[in-house]
């Protein structure tokens, strides 16, 4: 299991500095000199000049990537150039929605596909698995902002039922919690699908191994088969799946919280790129990739809590 | 794909000679066939389909619902919203098959030099990871950071994010292959490996390579028009489908046509990607279906 783990996080550490480096090389191409921005637009050359040598914007490249990660390790990723706040005060303000996105709309979306899975998968072939996998391959291919704006203009709109602009709060008020309710159905909507799916071939692939027919045999009760000894082995290839999903999850993410002006990292990401607000942009960016490699190897840590094999090995 | 080569020599062979038709004797991977031939020939045709020129618009029809001289409605701007999906499928299956025959391409030919080399696997193959380590939503937005918004980014992150999906197929597929006596056969007899790669190693691989390329058009279709519709991607007035649901969103509460058609496209045709190509999978593969 250490071993396991010191692998991926080795395997990580080469994926993070190339974020870090994109990072820096997006503030290189950039048409923007930094320091002019900074000065603001009533400043002399020499004032110019000054910040130039403050920032080491002089220095050689190399000398500037180590500033550079000097900087990030003191959480100073610059300021916007749209209205100077700094971008650590904006992430810091967006990342937590952005997790309660997530996080709300996977706790009602893994469970579901879960359960949908294993009952095609145990029922196979039956009508039910059909319309199931109809409606798992549907939710596959729907794109997100589909299932977000029909949500928008029916239950939102014609039914006035629930809200659909922007964050009210924290989730234990009746306010916050109905104004998630439509971003993390449409977040989650895409997730059943692919979850569905993944859970019923592994379900059916475990089905069919010896040790389920042996606790037939001595007369276990079914339902005690199916969710002991086939859902419990089958959630470990799910899991490694789910991981690869997150990829997935992230590109809904973006596109839930544009949609629903959920104030999250996703939306300032595509805010700042669209007004050139490039230290927003890097930061957002770095954000969010570090981000998706941190739930990677959260993703492997709980596979190998799942699977005995990996922990020892 | 256990103990291959313990598998008859026919099973191997892909067989691709039924394939058409037993791909039409199921009945939605029929439809999803139909409507994949529909939609390719719809693009090309758009030009002489399209009834009105999608970048004209008239002022005086704006937003008007399906009607009989606007059969699908027409958009904010008063534009023929049948002849803009029509051009749009153009940019958007052009942008999708161009992202991943580049991407798909390149991994292929890592895939194939990881499998036959091992020496090369171990790089080639931690390279593909770290490349998995970039959602083509990620390299998208970095790449809209850098070079402002626009299409090519789009492809080009597309065509990124592609690349270590489809070596590892190939990877997989390439060292089942190479595990038969074959191969070895054509190594006694003295075989280039250029050769001996391209006659009998990529022919063997044929089935999975197709299959994945037909998913991952459907793949990425969705992410390209979602990175389109966050305003990333083509830019107005290029008619791609995610761009018209993103600017038939402002008129979602009258007239949310211009955001249903275009979405609802592009449902359809990810769909039929989808579903054409689980059913490739399971004609060229009948031990893969579950």
């Amino acid at each position: 299991m250490l071993r396991h783990l010191i692998q991926r996080l080795l395997l990580a550490i080469p994926v993070m500095a190339g974020v870090l480096l994109f990072g820096f090389l997006l503030m290189q191409v950039v048409p923007t000199d930094p320091a002019t921005v900074r000065a603001g637009p009533m400043a002399t050359a020499e004032v110019i000049a000054e910040i130039r040598a403050e920032l080491g914007l002089d220095a050689p490249l190399s000398t500037q990537f180590l500033l550079y990660l000097g900087r990030l390790a003191r959480g100073d990723l610059g300021a916007s150039i749209i209205n100077n706040i700094p971008v650590t005060q904006e992430l810091a303000a967006t990342i937590p929605p952005t997790i309660e996105l997530m996080l709300a709309a996977l706790v009602w979306s893994i469970p579901l596909g879960l359960l949908l899975g294993t009952v095609a998968a145990y029922w196979r072939g039956s009508l039910l698995d059909r319309g199931i996998m109809a409606i798992s391959v549907a939710g596959v291919s729907v794109p997100v902002f589909f299932l977000g704006l029909l949500l928008i203009w029916i239950v939102g709109f014609q039914w006035q039922l629930l809200p659909f602009t922007g964050r009210a709060g924290p989730l234990w008020t009746v306010d916050g919690l109905a104004a998630i309710t439509l971003p993390a159905i449409t977040l989650g909507g895409v997730f059943v699908g692919p979850v569905a799916r993944m859970t019923r071939t592994a379900v059916l692939d475990v089905l069919g191994q010896d040790h389920v027919r042996t606790a037939r045999a001595k007369g276990l009760a079914e339902r005690l088969v199916v969710l002991r000894h086939a859902l419990r082995n089958a959630l470990i290839p799910v899991v490694t799946l789910i991981g690869l999903q997150i990829g997935f999850l992230l590109g809904g993410a973006v596109i839930t919280e544009t949609i629903f002006s959920w104030p999250g990292v996703g939306r300032l990401a595509v805010g700042a790129i669209l007004s050139s607000d490039f230290p927003m942009a890097q930061g957002t960016i770095i954000v969010l990739s570090l981000g998706f490699i941190l739930i990677n190897l959260i993703v492997d840590v709980l596979y190998g809590l799942l699977d005995p094999r990996v922990r020892a090995g | 794909m256990t103990a291959a080569a313990a598998l008859p020599e026919e099973d191997i062979a892909p067989p691709r000679a039924g394939l058409f038709r037993r791909l039409v004797s199921d009945p939605g991977a029929a439809m999803a066939l139909a409507i994949v031939a529909a939609v390719f020939l719809a693009a090309a045709l758009a030009p002489w389909l399209a009834p009105f020129d999608p970048y004209d618009n008239n002022l005086r029809a704006q937003m008007r619902p399906p009607d009989a001289t606007n059969w699908l409605g027409t958009d904010g701007q008063g534009r023929d919203i049948l002849s803009r999906i029509l051009f749009g499928l153009r940019v958007t299956l052009g942008m999708g098959i161009a992202s991943v025959v580049t991407g798909g391409a390149a991994g292929i030919f890592l895939g194939f030099v990881a499998a036959y080399y091992r020496r090369l696997d171990q790089p080639i193959m931690r390279l593909m990871d770290m490349l998995l380590s970039f959602p083509a939503i990620l390299v998208g937005l970095a790449l809209a950071a850098i070079f402002g918004p626009g299409l090519e980014p789009v492809i080009i992150a597309l065509a990124v994010a592609t690349v270590p999906l489809m070596a590892r197929i190939v990877r997989g597929a390439a060292l089942v292959v190479l595990g038969h006596d074959f191969i070895e056969a054509c190594r006694a007899v003295g075989m280039t490996d250029a050769r001996l790669i391209w006659r009998h190693l990529a022919p063997n691989c044929l089935s999975p390579i197709f299959v994945f390329a037909t998913l991952r058009l459907g793949q990425v279709i969705l992410i390209g028009s979602g990175l389109s519709f966050l305003g990333l991607g083509a830019q107005p007035p290029n008619p791609e489908l995610g761009a018209m649901a993103a600017a038939g969103r402002n008129f979602l509460f009258f007239a949310p046509h211009i955001a249903v058609i275009p979405s609802l496209a592009i449902f359809v045709v990810v769909l039929a990607f989808n579903v054409l190509g689980d059913a490739m999978r399971d004609a060229l593969d009948p031990r893969l279906r579950v």
